[in-house]
């Protein structure tokens, strides 16, 4: 089995909230100071489903991240979690790009490979929580796909997926190559051994620019987005407290259910 | 299974300039980190004084994440309201002395571990070591979570808190009266606000240390430095004075803040970050063996740090330990003998440089600086003076030395001060 | 500013792991509760009046372990990666 993961780099989800602010005019996240990002969790999910395979059927694991700072440590984690490969898809060709222009630069670089029976990818990138690109390498690359998945199964060259929907999941059964995007019931993500931390740190890890994969700069970036982001601000919930009486026990409850009643969704 | 020429664990100070040393003389190195990434778990004042650190990273000012130059270093008293300071400044402009830097750790860390790695050793951050490989009496690697990773000898940089040298056999466990207890919040403040404040230029800046009421007495002090857009604001108290007097170091550190001549430098400061950390603080006395069979050990696990009162320095010693130890593992290497006998060259080397001479020499200040006098009565009694000399109240003004004699009343006598004198003599 | 507000800014990897145990029925029977003062993220907190211990907001510093003479506390790091991680230090 050859399987290709897809990570993203995200900022840290654990990070105090007080540490997370935005520009508002330029539209951009303002990174806090000293946090490194992190692999995207579900992505993480993705590098555990493609090792539980491994270990099952053999093969060979490749991580490609499109980011640019902190894809080296991203896909270090990944290698160190256990992934045979990574590559570094880089270039400032590729800055601005949105997450079809994200996908279809990630189509190219799986065809680049070459070699694959499965790509992974996390059900959705968690600082924007798009969970599109996924199905859009599906689309590009004119293989089938299931989103949101928690179990993955290969037997006898097919594919069988658990996939999560609202009150429980659905089987599907495909064949290959597929794309398949985890979400977090898959469980949990394995914590990288010692071994594995150093054979990360020594790895070769390539750089693929847009030339390298043979892209013209005008189908990726800034002039090949499709959606544009119009306005970034930081949403303040307003609180308000209203202590509820009564004569006794009884009448304020009867009160507060009134008044749960009344609240309009 | 590898098996590397040399492992240290903790990537502070001493582990970074151990491992560089060694990595750059072509030794096959492993740095173990428990942090997330170096840094992590590091905090502290504070300022780098001294040339140790610039003999392994030459001008590393110019590289490194520095924040500011050291020109301005004040020493304060304080009592409940008034503040006695004295303020030397210096701009370092003949460039015949290398100025402190005021770091953060965190930042600087990374930095260090980034060099480290870039000269070859391997840096493996998120890695607890919790044991060692032995054989026989010799130690052979270290063990993380039951993962065993070989080498001929190890190098304990691992702090203060080293729960590894007691495993070890180097020493017993540290005592509450060998340890203070430093606590510290990180406030964001513009940079032009800073400048202004402290009356510094560009990225000159300011160590301003506290002792008295800062401390309620106890043996101690607060510390403000100025960072490029925040200041680091902390107090540090005896563990052992913190037990008996029945007080929290972070209550210290509220009324530290709230003193009025602390709340007008650091006002509008928005928190970042609270930290804390201990520091062995008893020298000499606390040291342990530092090497046996596979294994040296240096840095805060050592006790290497000086504390005079005025200044603490462990980064420098921390340096300079480390440097002694990767030297020691290089020649150790040359003779394909680890063992106890040839890792003496380690301890005959920290005797050579300033690390051991200078412990020896301020042997005594630790012992000096539990006097609760200095925190308490002199503070008080100096305040007071000032403002017997300062104040008009209408009256003929008697002669300085009359308001002198008069302000002692009461608080200690002539040969109590004339003993403390001597002391201080002796262990500065 | 309460202590608990100041963790509030700190980024924690927390563990589901403990890393420190506190043996709470030796705390019953004892009367300084050194413990209570040197813990500068007041960890250790009386309720209903008993020691109770939590890990989350721990700083590391090692000060309750030199500080309790009754061998209620067995401590040790967390495992790596996990814990306080300083942004600034
Ligand atoms: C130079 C450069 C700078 C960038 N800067 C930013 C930035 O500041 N902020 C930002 O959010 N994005 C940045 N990106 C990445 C890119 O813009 C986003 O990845 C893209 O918009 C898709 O993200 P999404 O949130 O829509 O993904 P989703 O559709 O939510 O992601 C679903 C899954 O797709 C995969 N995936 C998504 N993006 C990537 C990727 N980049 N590499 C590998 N796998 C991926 C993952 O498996 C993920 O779980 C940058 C890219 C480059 C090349
Ligand atoms: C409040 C305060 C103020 C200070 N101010 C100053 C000052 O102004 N100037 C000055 O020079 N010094 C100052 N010091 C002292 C200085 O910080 C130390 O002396 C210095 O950091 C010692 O360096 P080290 O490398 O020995 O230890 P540390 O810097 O403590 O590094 C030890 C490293 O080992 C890691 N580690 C620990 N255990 C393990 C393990 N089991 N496995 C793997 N890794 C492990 C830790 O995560 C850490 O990174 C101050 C200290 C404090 C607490
Ligand atoms: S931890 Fe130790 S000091 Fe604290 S209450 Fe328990 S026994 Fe007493
Ligand atoms: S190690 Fe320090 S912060 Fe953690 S519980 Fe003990 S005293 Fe509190």
């Amino acid at each position: 089995m050859e399987i290709i993961v897809c990570i993203k780099p995200v900022l840290d989800p654990d990070m105090p909230p007080a540490k997370f602010s935005v520009d508002s005019k330029t539209n951009r996240v303002i990174p806090p100071e000293g946090m490194p990002l992190v692999i995207n969790p579900y992505d993480a999910l993705a590098v555990e489903a493609a090792l539980k395979i491994k270990e099952a059927k053999g093969g060979k694991i490749t991580a490609v991240t499109l980011a640019g700072s902190f894809a080296t440590e991203i896909l270090r984690k990944a290698v160190a979690m256990g992934a045979d490969e990574a590559i570094n898809i880089n270039d400032p060709a590729f800055e601005d790009s949105d997450t079809f222009s994200t996908a279809f630069i990630l189509a190219e670089v799986v065809k680049k490979i070459g070699k694959y029976d499965l790509v992974l990818c996390g059900r959705q990138a968690a600082d924007w929580d798009n969970g599109v690109v996924g199905s859009v390498i599906a689309e590009y690359l004119n293989i089938p796909s299931v989103i949101r998945a928690k179990g993955i199964v290969v037997t006898n060259g097919k594919l069988r997926v658990e996939r999560v929907v609202a009150n429980g999941f659905e089987i599907y059964e495909m064949g290959l190559p597929a794309v398949v995007t985890l979400s977090s019931e898959m469980g949990q993500a394995r914590i990288p051994t010692g071994w594995g931390i150093i054979n990360a740190v020594k790895k070769k890890i390539p750089v693929w620019t847009c030339s390298d994969l043979g892209l013209d700069p005008v189908r990726v970036g800034k002039t090949a987005a499709r959606n544009s982001l119009v306005k970034l601000y930081t949403f303040s919930p307003s609180r308000s407290c209203e202590m509820i009486t009564g004569k006794d026990d009884k009448e304020a409850a009867g009160k507060l259910a009134e008044k749960i009643m009344d609240i309009k969704p | 299974m590898e098996n590397f020429d040399a492992i240290v664990v903790g990537a502070g100070p001493a582990g970074c300039a151990a491992a560089y040393t060694m990595a750059k003389a072509g030794l096959n190195v492993l740095v173990l980190e428990r942090g997330k990434y170096a840094g992590a778990k590091n905090t502290w004042g504070g300022a780098l004084f001294g040339s140790a650190m610039n003999e392994v990273f030459p001008e590393f000012w110019k590289e490194a994440p520095v924040e500011r130059s050291v020109s301005r270093h004040a020493i304060s008293f304080l009592t409940k309201d008034a503040c006695l300071s004295v303020d030397y400044k210096d701009s370092h402009s003949d460039g015949s002395s290398t100025p402190g830097f005021i770091i953060l750790r965190a930042k600087f860390d990374q930095w260090m571990a980034g060099k480290v790695e870039k000269a070859g050793a391997i840096i493996a951050a998120g890695l607890e070591v919790d044991d060692f490989i032995r054989e026989g009496k010799a130690i052979r690697g270290v063990k993380v979570g039951g993962e065993e990773f070989p080498a001929n000898v190890v190098i304990l940089a691992d702090g203060v808190n080293s729960l590894l040298a007691v495993k070890a056999g180097l020493r017993g466990e540290f005592k509450a009266k060998d340890l203070k207890q430093g606590v510290k919040e990180v406030l964001r403040l513009p940079r032009e606000v800073i400048e202004d404040r402290f009356n510094l230029r560009g990225t000159d800046g300011a160590v301003m240390e506290f002792v008295g009421h800062c401390t309620l007495g106890l043996p101690g002090g607060g510390f403000i430095y100025t960072n490029l857009d925040s200041l680091s604001v902390g107090v540090v108290v005896q563990l052992s004075a913190l037990l008996e007097k029945r007080v929290k170091a972070s209550e210290l550190l509220e009324e530290f803040k709230a003193h009025p001549a602390v709340q007008s430098l650091i006002r509008g400061g928005e928190l970042l970050e609270y930290s804390a950390h201990l520091i062995p603080v008893s020298g000499i006395s606390m040291m342990p063996k530092l090497f046996a069979d596979g294994i040296m050990i240096t840095g805060d696990a050592a006790a290497m740090v000086l504390g005079t009162g005025l200044i603490l320095e462990g980064a420098n010693f921390a340096v300079a330990a480390g440097v002694a130890a990767g030297n020691a593992a290089i020649r150790a290497r040359e003779k394909n003998d680890y063992s106890s006998a040839a890792l003496q060259s380690y301890e005959q080397a920290l005797k050579d440089t300033f690390v051991l001479k200078d412990l020896n020499t301020f042997r005594e200040a630790p012992h000096f600086l539990e006097n609760e006098r200095i925190y308490n009565a002199y503070p008080q009694w100096a305040c007071d003076l000032m403002s017997r000399i300062f104040c008009s109240n209408g009256k003929p003004r008697k002669n300085t030395f009359q308001v002198v004699r008069e302000s002692m009343k009461g608080r200690f006598n002539i040969m109590q001060l004339f003993s403390d004198f001597m002391r201080a003599r002796r262990a500065m | 500013m309460k202590v608990e507000d100041k963790l509030a800014l700190n980024k924690f990897e927390v563990d589901r792991e403990v890393h420190i145990r506190v043996d709470e029925q030796i705390c019953d029977r004892c009367e300084p509760k050194d413990c209570l003062y040197v813990c500068p993220a007041e960890c250790y907190v009386i309720r209903d009046g008993h020691v109770t211990f939590s890990y989350e907001g721990c700083l590391e510093c090692g000060s309750c372990r030199f500080s309790c003479d009754r061998g209620a506390i067995t401590w040790v790091n967390p495992r790596g990666g996990f814990g306080i991680c300083y942004q600034y230090g």
